[in-house]
């Protein structure tokens, strides 16, 4: 099979196919590390917070944040929105470029849809949580019902919100779970503990290895790849709706839709990377998250943070150019008004810094990549807080006009998002394969440096000991 | 003849035990015996089959468990005139001390709920204020003094005990006094009369916080009687005010507004309007709404007006004394040419206390031959009857131990004198003080006896607001406490059997039957009187008239030239001009401190209801709190912002207050509001603000209510957050406030309707409009004759029973109000320091504007929120979950979200939310749970009653059906609603009026609100330029 000599390996260190799955596996068999305790217990700390503040919601009322009769939403849906948009670059990785043949998405796809899995199971949550009455929120679903014609309202985009949401969820957690089967297989073979083993012969579905189970397995992947690839887009769509379809100046916007999957796929990639660079230090997985997986990854930062800023520049634009005076007002309240600082925050974490990857000596350097990609976080979080906070408090009316100031309560949940999710991702890389091993078993031959060098040590290659996954790609070597 | 024997199966035909015994079981067979006796032969379904039914009937048989029952018990005698859940309304008179309206109460099963204008009366027939609309909180306040307290224990105690101590001071030669607030009562005026009769050295000294002591005194100095006249500010054309906040809380707000607004609404056939100048210290309320405003130290009001009387002397021929101070542009030259043109159609009132400057204002009304067309003295006002000099001497009697018994009813010195330690030390001497109140307050602490007297809605009583004019007070619930009425103590002092209702009756029967002609029956007249709630004989009686007084011009009709020789004698005030000229020549540089009302608070004898505490002011749009009213400029000099705290140190004042940067303050001017830092007083007005009547200054016997010389100074590092409901202030040159000169009114209604006839050309809609079949609901308000007094506020939360929220959640900017009035500042753009110093004020009511094309409905996941048949945007509180969405989606943000459990006690302490308390909400409305949205509903519970009501009668339904209870008790009458569906309705002339227009139309989201352009009466010259 032909690789480019230009392109730089996927796979390093010389691996053959028994230590790709000894290094991947290696954190499932061994004891926790001293630094996956001291994260675990931080993070659980501070999931443990969000449990709190939210009970307290719960108990007290939304009365509990620092909402008010102008300002109806504020962290609440800004943190739905952000973890929305984390939860996009997962299924982007393993679907979107799935299609496209994207070979160097094998080494972070998994961690990336476990990632999509975790900020969506925390989206999901705010619905509820910003509910005045939560205990009511199964009215949300069209239940057949004895309140006569009672029914929900399929004209509002919050309905709308709960179907993409759901649906998005559902197929994620399918495309991730059918993905990791082979591997849990892998996993089942190896483990020693009874209880363990019981649990992974049970999750590996009786997963043979045979060609027929790879065969199934492939069409299983693809379609759901089908599946999921509108799902990327529409989700973020339809989020985007809430504000899109209302009246509020700075919410009622037809650019909303494209602008919003651009900055889910930008943020989603910013939380990957931050994820990525920390995991393959800290599980010693360098050499199948390679500098070149990482520098991939902040070209798309780069391409989508130019999106948004493109954005960005196109909605100050027509405000401007619409000639609507309210319109005009709510953009320059935006980078001028008292929350100025959150706009600017936004747009410099967003569009400016990211313009550092133009440099390629950035670009393939872990350290900058990681605090950019905070800076991104950061940046995405705020550009919620400013389209949703900074529209509200000064809308049409200026007699209501008003400033908004978080309580403590909901600086609290937003925080404890962040533990909750790394709590789960923690649990994650200590009990499920964290990179696809069946599919950098697969880009092997193509991009390991271990077969680019086949020449040179022909002998490192025992083909007797090692199981060869049978892929789409060794199948019919053309659509490679 | 034998009867023929049915059988149904052999065993029955032949008697068969067995079958009998079974037939006598309800049942064929008991699954679980039979199984038991079975001896092992049931089968695996036997059992399944029992066990199955066992599961489902209990399920079935629990969830037809009990809930708790609560008994509502039924009437073992219903009374006549009560049914279940049909209100009655009776009429009654709401006076407390300081407003006047008469009112009719709806009474639900025996319980008021709300109070309402009577439209019968020709005095406020149409509004009522928010403090009226909040009392029937007061009569469910937990607060209440229950029982005597103090010397008597009990009633039969304080009766006898009172008689005897009266009877031996009586017999001793000593003083009596009771002192009182305003006595409108006709019979208790007699009443007390014949209690001095019985008792001698008894003396009566009427006591009021804010008197109009002046106004009798100047009118006692130059007709030789103490009134108060009558104004009628309909019939004036020109109405200057100098500090008189005559909309807002001087002397008959609700009758001065509903005068005021005839003329200030223009029309394409009728585009005339008055004019009005305001010139005062303090932005208030009526200087929000003159046509020309002029900023005014309190502490030269009497230079001004002097000035004012010179111009108008000179015009008119009299003598000219000099020593006025002309306000800035030689205005007030211009004013007396303006009123000069409008004699006999102008009225110049002032606030002052002073009798010396009212003597001037006196001058200048009858040169301008005002007596007898815009004010009249001889169908007297008998709202304000006390003088301070009477209470300043008894207080001075009181020092010298004169005084040996003393009552103080109806009236608060302890709080609201403005030498609070005098007045302390002096009732110390008093070896006999008995305060009768409904709650205990600073002055019935002070006396040796405190005895409970009934709440205005539990008594009988009558009321004569203007001469000629009557009305009756009945009570409405039986007293919840052990209470009684004041007039009946008095009754059983003077040892009459009679009770009050019954010396009432008879007042009336004997003095007032005798001037109609309507009934032949003295009964007949009184049950009348009673159901009609007023008596108007539009006459003073035979007693009052004697007294009457020819006010004569100063001069005949002549011109100014030729009355040279026929000069108007005005020599006498001469002397008067000299003391005001030196008192109120004023120094540069000093700073007053002006004492104000809040329309809300008034003089704080209300301070225990929290709906008044939790009205936002109309001005500064604060609640909760009395603050220091900054000028621009002292701001600038001091760096202060709204939310600093100042140190404002003066004669017997010393206290720091928070800051409110307020535009329109006079620039040397601190303003501070009264009735605020009651200490003894219930959970809702206790601990807020700081009593600000011992800044007061008395010069010559009278409290002029403000101080001059005081000193400001910013404490530095403290700030203290004002629970503040606008803060914003400007419209930011939005299309939401309409309003334009009356010089461009026709050419601007013109463009306006061409501008809305070409936005609805363009109107595109995406859902399918509603058909309006039937009714179509809307309501229209005019930005003119809304004076922004918030009385809706108030009568809109008694309707829908909105909780109050509290300081806390204000502060949060959470207020549940479900109406509020937007006030928004405007001045000449290119003059920002002018709009600081002395901006236009336009006020705009707004609630929910029942959108046709609502932004919320379409929002809502659950259809919590749905469009009716009948145009009403409808909130389903039992369906909403609360995700807030549809507040968010609306443009006029008039949705209100209930953020925690306002019904919970422990939070909400100030909210009436015990049985007692519990007892004022409406019962046709929902109280609204934690978590769900509310808003405006057009009232929709009264829409029903109307159209509930027009059906049992069979008629079509008119708009006196159906009114809102904000459209009902506007004193301007700004708001009117109905059925734009219905061609004769006064809403649909409204609809097509050329002033008319919608908030946002260009939305499209089809408001069912309509306002009409706000016009301002501007001279000549400045409408030319704009």
């Amino acid at each position: 099979m032909f690789d480019s000599p230009i392109r730089e390996p996927l796979v390093t260190g010389k691996k053959t196919y028994g230590q790709v799955t000894e290094d991947i596996c290696r954190p499932i068999h061994t004891k926790p590390s001293k630094e996956w305790l001291a994260g675990f217990g931080l993070s659980s700390a501070i999931a443990g917070l969000f449990v709190l503040a939210v009970a307290y919601t719960f108990i007290t009322g939304i009365g509990a944040w620092g909402l008010n009769k102008t300002v109806g939403w504020a962290f609440d849906i800004t943190n739905f929105v952000f973890w929305i948009g984390i939860g996009h670059a997962g299924t982007l990785i393993s679907a979107i470029l799935l299609l496209f043949r994207q070979k160097w998405r094998t080494g972070v796809n998994r961690a990336a849809e476990a990632m999509t899995i975790f900020a969506v199971i925390i989206a999901l949550q705010f619905p509820l949580i910003h509910m005045g009455r939560p205990w009511l929120a199964y009215w949300i679903f069209p239940l057949p019902n004895f309140h006569g014609p009672l029914w929900v309202n399929f004209n509002s985009p919050l309905l709308w919100d709960v179907f993409a949401i759901s649906t998005y969820f559902t197929v994620s957690l399918l495309f991730w779970y059918i993905g990791l089967i082979p591997d849990f297989a892998t996993v089942r073979d190896r483990i020693k503990g009874k209880a363990a083993k019981a649990a992974y012969t049970a999750a590996s579905f009786g997963w043979v290895g045979s060609a027929k189970n790879w065969q199934r397995f492939e069409s299983v992947s693809l379609i759901l790849a089908g599946v999921a690839t509108p799902l990327v887009l529409s989700v973020h769509t339809i989020v985007s709706f809430d504000f899109a379809t209302s009246v509020i100046p700075g919410w009622h916007t037809t650019i909303f839709p494209p602008y919003f999957v651009a900055g889910a796929i930008f943020s989603g990639f910013g939380m990957v990377l931050t994820l990525m660079v920390v995991t393959r230090k800290v599980l010693s997985l360098e050499d199948y998250i390679t500098i070149g997986h990482l520098e991939a990854m902040a070209k798309v930062l780069l391409a989508t943070g130019m999106m948004v800023g493109l954005a960005y520049g196109t909605e100050m634009f027509i405000a401007f150019y619409s000639g609507n005076m309210y319109e005009k007002y709510a953009f320059a309240n935006r980078a001028f008004g008292p929350y100025w600082w959150s706009y600017w925050i936004m747009v410099s974490c967003n569009v400016l810094t990211p313009q550092l990857f133009w440099f390629k000596s950035i670009r393939r350097n872990p350290t900058v990549i990681f605090i950019m990609s905070l800076f991104v976080n950061v940046g995405m979080w705020f550009e919620r807080f400013v389209i949703i906070v900074t529209s509200l408090h000064r809308d049409f009316l200026p007699s209501s006009w008003i400033m908004y100031t978080p309580s403590i309560t909901e600086g609290a949940i937003m925080l404890g998002t962040f533990g909750v999710f790394f709590t789960l991702f923690l649990l994650f890389i200590r009990t499920f394969p964290v990179i696809a091993i069946a599919e950098v078993k697969s880009v092997m031959k193509s991009a390991s440096d271990t077969y680019r060098s086949q020449d040179e040590h022909p002998a490192t290659i025992d083909w007797q000991q090692q199981p060869v996954p049978v892929t789409q790609e060794n199948h019919h070597p053309a659509h490679a | 003849m034998k009867s023929k024997k049915y059988w149904t199966q052999k065993e029955d035909l032949l008697d068969d035990p067995k079958f009998r015994e079974q037939q006598q079981k309800e049942f064929a067979e008991d699954p679980f015996e039979a199984m038991l006796q079975d001896n092992g032969n049931s089968s695996r379904r036997d059992f399944l089959r029992v066990f199955g039914f066992t599961l489902g009937a209990s399920a079935v048989l629990a969830a037809c468990s009990k809930t708790p029952v609560k008994y509502a018990l039924p009437y073992t005698n219903k009374p006549a005139d009560v049914n279940p859940s049909v209100p009655n309304y009776y009429a009654s008179t709401f006076y407390d001390g300081s407003e006047y309206s008469s009112v009719l109460v709806k009474v639900r099963e025996g319980r008021p709920i709300f109070v309402e204008t009577n439209p019968s009366s020709s005095v406020t027939g149409g509004g009522l204020s928010a403090r009226g609309a909040a009392s029937v909180l007061d009569l469910y306040d937990g607060f209440r003094l229950k029982a005597p307290v103090g010397a008597f224990k009990t009633w039969d105690d304080s009766l006898s005990g009172l008689s005897r101590t009266l009877k031996s001071i009586s017999e001793k030669g000593g003083n009596i006094r009771i002192v009182t607030g305003t006595v409108l009562s006709p019979s208790t005026r007699q009443l007390i009369g014949e209690f001095a009769d019985a008792y001698k050295g008894t003396r009566h000294v009427t006591y009021e916080a804010a008197s109009a002591s002046g106004i009798l005194l100047a009118h006692e100095a130059e007709f030789g009687k103490r009134a108060l006249p009558r104004y009628h500010f309909d019939k004036a054309q020109v109405i200057v005010g100098f500090n008189a906040d005559f909309l807002g809380t001087w002397v008959s707000p609700v009758e001065f507004t509903k005068q005021y607004v005839t003329n200030r609404a223009p029309s394409k056939d009728n585009p005339k309007m008055s004019r009005h100048i305001q010139v005062e210290s303090m932005m208030s309320l009526t200087g929000a709404n003159a046509d020309d405003r002029l900023p005014m130290k309190a502490s030269m009001e009497g230079a001004h007006i002097l000035e004012l009387h010179d111009h108008i002397a000179r015009k008119a021929g009299a003598a000219v004394f000099g020593g006025g101070k002309e306000l800035p542009g030689n205005y007030l030259a211009k004013l007396a040419t303006e009123l000069w043109a409008a004699q006999g159609k102008s009225l110049v009132v002032s606030g002052s206390n002073d009798p010396q400057v009212q003597r001037l204002v006196v001058a200048i009304n009858r040169m301008l031959q005002n007596y007898g067309q815009t004010l009249n003295i001889n169908t007297p006002s008998y709202l304000r009857q006390g003088v301070d000099k009477e209470f300043q001497e008894l207080v001075r009697e009181m020092e010298t131990g004169k005084v040996d018994a003393v009552f103080f009813y109806d009236c608060n010195p302890a709080y609201s004198y403005s030498l609070p330690v005098q007045f302390e030390n002096a009732l110390k001497k008093v070896p006999h003080s008995v305060a009768f109140v409904t709650a205990e307050t600073e002055t019935s602490r002070l006396c040796k006896a405190a005895l409970p007297v009934n709440h205005w809605l539990e008594s009988w009583g009558d009321a004569q607001p203007h001469a000629g004019h009557y009305s009756l007070i009945q009570p409405c619930i039986s007293t919840l406490y052990d209470t009684r009425q004041f007039q009946d103590i008095l009754l059983a002092l003077v040892g009459r059997e009679q009770n009050y209702y019954g010396y009432l009756q008879q007042y009336w029967k004997t003095t007032l039957f005798a001037t109609q002609k309507e009934f032949a029956s003295a009964d007949k007249f009184w049950v009348k009187a009673l159901e009609r709630g007023v008596y108007e004989i539009g006459r003073p009686l035979a007693a009052e008239a004697a007294a009457e007084v020819v006010v004569a011009p100063v001069e005949e009709k002549v011109t100014p030239v030729a009355a040279a020789d026929k000069a108007p004698d005005n020599s006498s005030l001469r002397e008067v001009a000299a003391t005001v000229a030196a008192r109120y020549a004023g120094r540069g540089g000093d700073t007053d401190l002006y004492l104000y009302e809040k329309v809300g608070m008034g003089t704080g004898s209300q301070a225990n209801i929290p709906w008044l505490q939790e009205m936002p002011d109309p001005i500064t749009r604060a609640t909760w709190d009395n603050y220091a009213c900054v000028s621009y400029k002292i701001a600038k000099d001091l760096a202060l912002e709204t939310g600093d705290v100042v140190r404002i140190e003066g004669k017997g004042f010393n206290e720091t207050l928070p800051v409110i940067v307020q535009p329109g303050v006079q620039a040397e001017t601190v303003a501070v509001a009264v009735g605020y830092g009651r200490k003894v007083v219930g959970k809702a007005g206790m601990n807020i603000g700081k009593n600000a009547y011992p800044a007061g200054q008395v010069v010559a016997d009278s409290f002029l209510g403000f101080a001059t010389g005081v000193k400001i100074s910013k404490v530095e590092g403290e700030t203290y957050p004002l629970a503040i409901t606008q803060t914003h202030g400007t419209v930011m040159d939005r299309p939401i406030i309409r309003e334009t000169t009356l010089g461009n009114f026709l050419e601007y209604t013109k463009e306006l309707q061409h501008e809305r006839a070409v936005l609805k050309q363009h109107a595109v809609n995406l859902y399918p409009l509603h058909e309006r079949a039937g009714h179509n609901w809307a309501m229209a308000i005019d930005l003119n004759k809304c004076t922004g007094c918030g009385a809706c506020v108030v009568n809109c939360q008694s309707e829908n029973n909105i909780p109050v929220v509290g300081k806390d959640e204000i502060r949060r900017g959470r207020e549940l109000h479900w109406m509020r009035i937007d006030r928004y500042y405007s001045a000449d753009a290119n003059d920002p320091e002018l709009a600081q110093e002395n901006p236009e004020v336009v006020f705009q009511p707004m609630m929910c504007q029942h959108c046709d094309n609502a932004p919320c409905e379409n929002v809502c996941p659950v259809l919590a929120t749905v469009h009716s048949s009948e145009g009403l945007n409808q909130q389903a509180y039992n369906r909403c979950f609360g995700t807030r969405y549809c507040a968010n989606n609306c443009p006029y943000k008039v949705r209100r979200f209930n953020w925690l459990d306002y019904t919970e006690p422990k939070n909400f302490v100030y909210n009436p939310v015990d049985n007692i308390g519990r007892m004022v909400l409406n019962p046709d409305v929902t109280v609204r749970a934690r978590g769900v949205m509310e808003k405006c509903s057009f009232c929709v519970q009264r829409l029903q009653a109307g159209k509930l009501a027009a059906k049992a009668d069979g008629r079509k339904l008119q708009d006196s059906d159906i009114q809102t209870a904000c459209s009902k008790n506007c004193p301007a009458g700004a708001i009117v609603f109905g059925d734009v569906n219905d061609p004769d309705s006064a809403i649909s002339k409204y609809y097509n009026d050329e002033r008319t227009y919608f908030v946002l139309e260009e939305l499209k989201v089809l408001p069912s609100v309509a306002y009409k352009v706000k016009v301002r009466n501007k001279v000549k010259e400045e409408t030319a330029k704009a």
